[in-house]
């Protein structure tokens, strides 16, 4: 170290320490290791929970609830990959599928769907998905070009468009219910809060599973991106970031990620705002290895969700809860808690 | 030693926002490793703009922009991004990363689908760093800087993509006079010593008179002068590009004289 007011000479400069990256191959294999490890316990101790106290377990009732975590863990992990890419791609900590109007979206194909269903005798593991996509994509679309000035995207704009597309599907949704068979408005009022289904077929689960890693696998690839799109569109641009071409496949691969974990379980909120967000806190800010421990964590999160409402519910007495409502009652508050905490500064 | 020839060449370029308001009117500049040049002219005379022009961010109406061997829009995002680089004027904020890994992310254009930094990549961060003076706070985040500093490590970065020609708008406009002697200093090092090619934008006549090796006067949408200090600083060229009559002050011990307004 040099004296105070000397000029550093060249040795001192030389000895200081190098400025090794944070992030290294063997912290990325070395973090997906252990999260995959605490995943896959989680999913077992889940599946353990949900058969406890039955009698006469048969492998159909153990298949059942291993495969229902496993459609959380998908869930999960797309709505929080879902959330970091868009919290990185538009530098704002507030975005999220469900406050953007991408999931309603999703929900409005969906409902499509059930209200077509007497017409339409397309296989579900097809037509929902399909739905469900092209829903988020017009809700993306219609976000995007309200909020848009000249290609650049204020963070308020974004939000409120986002909450002005939310309430337009949810007003399609209230006008489309009067068009189902009025025996199906009740699942449709349940799956509309955001609940797993007891069973979901394994020909839709398939779809949405290969939906979620192909878009997880384009986030992936554009995670360093979003580092470097923190420093600014000008700069980033400058370091070689196709910024436009960006915002296309990341409103694109999250379209297709929203539209697979609203097909499985309904509009769940909030989940991809707090995970992302616990992720930071733990990991830090880099965006390659949040998008590998984001869905881990959010698969994590959703599994554990999922088990309280299952047993928690019944256990007190109460009809168990959609897990949707859960996660939106622990994240209404954090979303207040990241407006008056985190939102100064954001986006400039 | 010999002049290098022109890295950048920007040939009668016009640009305008809206087709009635021409914001650059026939801009011709030329930049060259060894060189460093500095942009100055009153606010809304075309400075940014033609910034904007020069690092591929906006397209001109008309007129040409080569880069080395190829018109400039013929070139890829990552393989303008080996070439030049860009130092915005105020680095980012609120950014949690720290100077290390916003200095590696400079090497996002050398590096493959995940970006995960080689030690080559390191040693060329590390270099960008030692130049800038910025190893010492390598571990400290942006936030935890001060202005000088931040701006120090923004070029750092700009310098780990190890470009032949560098831009910067105006980077010390919210700094103190210390560290504005600091980067302009550490520019004409750039230049020099590098050697690259750099172009500032600037607002400040008297510093960037003092260490530029050319000016370049714009007023609404033209240049006014281009040339070395001592021809340009003159006081019908700055009344007429500044639109105030200035006095011209001999600066102690220098050739170039002190610019004030009247």
């Amino acid at each position: 170290m040099s004296a105070p007011g000397e000029k550093p000479n060249r040795d001192a400069v030389a000895s200081a320490p190098a400025p090794g990256p944070s992030l290294s191959a063997l912290r990325l294999i070395l973090w997906t290791a252990a999260l995959l490890a605490v995943a896959a316990a989680v999913a077992g101790a889940c599946t353990l929970v949900g058969v406890i106290g039955l009698s006469d377990l048969t492998w159909e009732i153990w298949a059942s609830r291993a495969l229902r975590m496993l459609t959380a863990g998908i869930v999960g992990a797309a709505l929080a990959a879902g959330g970091l890419a868009l919290q990185g791609l538009l530098r704002n900590p507030l975005a999220e599928p469900y406050i953007l109007g991408i999931s309603s979206g999703a929900g409005v194909g969906v409902l499509l769907g059930l209200a077509l269903a007497g017409w339409w005798a397309a296989p579900a593991w097809a037509s929902t998905p399909v739905l469900a996509f092209a829903g988020a994509t017009c809700s993306c679309l219609a976000v995007y070009l309200v909020a848009q000035r000249n290609g650049r995207v204020d963070p308020y704009s974004l939000i409120l468009s986002g909450v002005i597309v939310n309430t337009f599907n949810g007003a399609l949704m209230l006008a489309g219910n009067l068009y189902i068979d009025r025996y199906r408005i009740a699942d449709f009022a349940y799956w509309a809060m955001g609940q797993l289904p007891d069973a979901t077929p394994t020909s839709l689960l398939a779809v949405c599973g290969a939906c979620v890693a192909a878009g997880w696998a384009v986030l992936l690839i554009s995670s360093p991106a979003y580092n470097v799109l923190g420093l600014g569109d000008d700069v980033a641009a400058s370091s070689g970031v196709s910024v436009h071409r960006l915002r296309l496949v990341t409103f694109g691969a999250v379209g297709v990620m929203t539209a697979a974990a609203v097909a499985l379980a309904g509009p769940i909120g909030f989940l991809g705002l707090i995970v992302p967000h616990i992720c930071r806190m733990i990991f830090g800010p880099d965006h390659r290895l949040g998008m590998i421990v984001a869905p881990l964590g959010g698969a994590i999160f959703l599994m554990i969700a999922e088990t309280l409402c299952r047993t928690v519910g019944p256990a007190v007495g109460i009809s168990r809860v959609p897990v949707g409502i859960l996660t939106a009652l622990c994240g209404g508050p954090f979303f207040i808690f990241l407006l008056r905490t985190r939102f100064r500064g954001a986006g400039q | 030693m010999t002049p290098e020839a022109d890295i950048l060449q920007a040939a009668d370029v016009a640009f305008a926002y809206r087709p009635d308001e021409p914001v650059l009117r026939g801009v011709s500049l030329s930049a060259a490793p060894g060189r460093f040049t500095c942009l100055l002219g009153p606010n809304g005379s075309g400075k940014t703009t033609l910034l904007r022009c020069l690092m591929g961010q906006l397209e001109p109406a008309s007129g040409a922009i080569r880069l080395g061997e190829r018109p400039l829009r013929n070139y890829r995002p990552r393989e303008l991004a080996r070439m030049l680089a860009y130092v915005p004027q105020l680095p980012a904020s609120s950014l949690a990363f720290s100077a290390a890994d916003i200095v590696l992310m400079g090497r996002y254009a050398h590096t493959g689908p995940l970006g995960l930094a080689g030690p080559g990549d390191v040693a060329v961060a590390r270099e960008a760093m030692k130049m800038t003076d910025t190893l010492d706070f390598a571990d400290r985040t942006l936030d935890e800087l001060s202005g000088g500093e931040a701006q120090r490590v923004m070029i750092a970065r700009a310098l780990a993509q190890q470009p032949s020609v560098i831009l910067l708008d105006e980077p010390t406009s919210h700094l103190d006079i210390r560290h504005q002697l600091n980067i302009y200093q550490m520019m004409r090092r750039l230049a020099h010593d590098w050697p690259m090619a750099v172009v500032c934008v600037s607002h400040d006549v008297n510093i960037a008179a003092r260490l530029a090796d050319e000016l370049v006067l714009m007023r609404r949408g033209l240049i006014v002068a281009t040339g070395a200090p001592a021809e340009v600083i003159r006081e019908d060229l700055l009344t007429q590009t500044y639109d105030v009559p200035v006095d011209l002050i001999a600066a102690p011990g220098g050739d170039v004289p002190m610019v004030r307004a009247k």
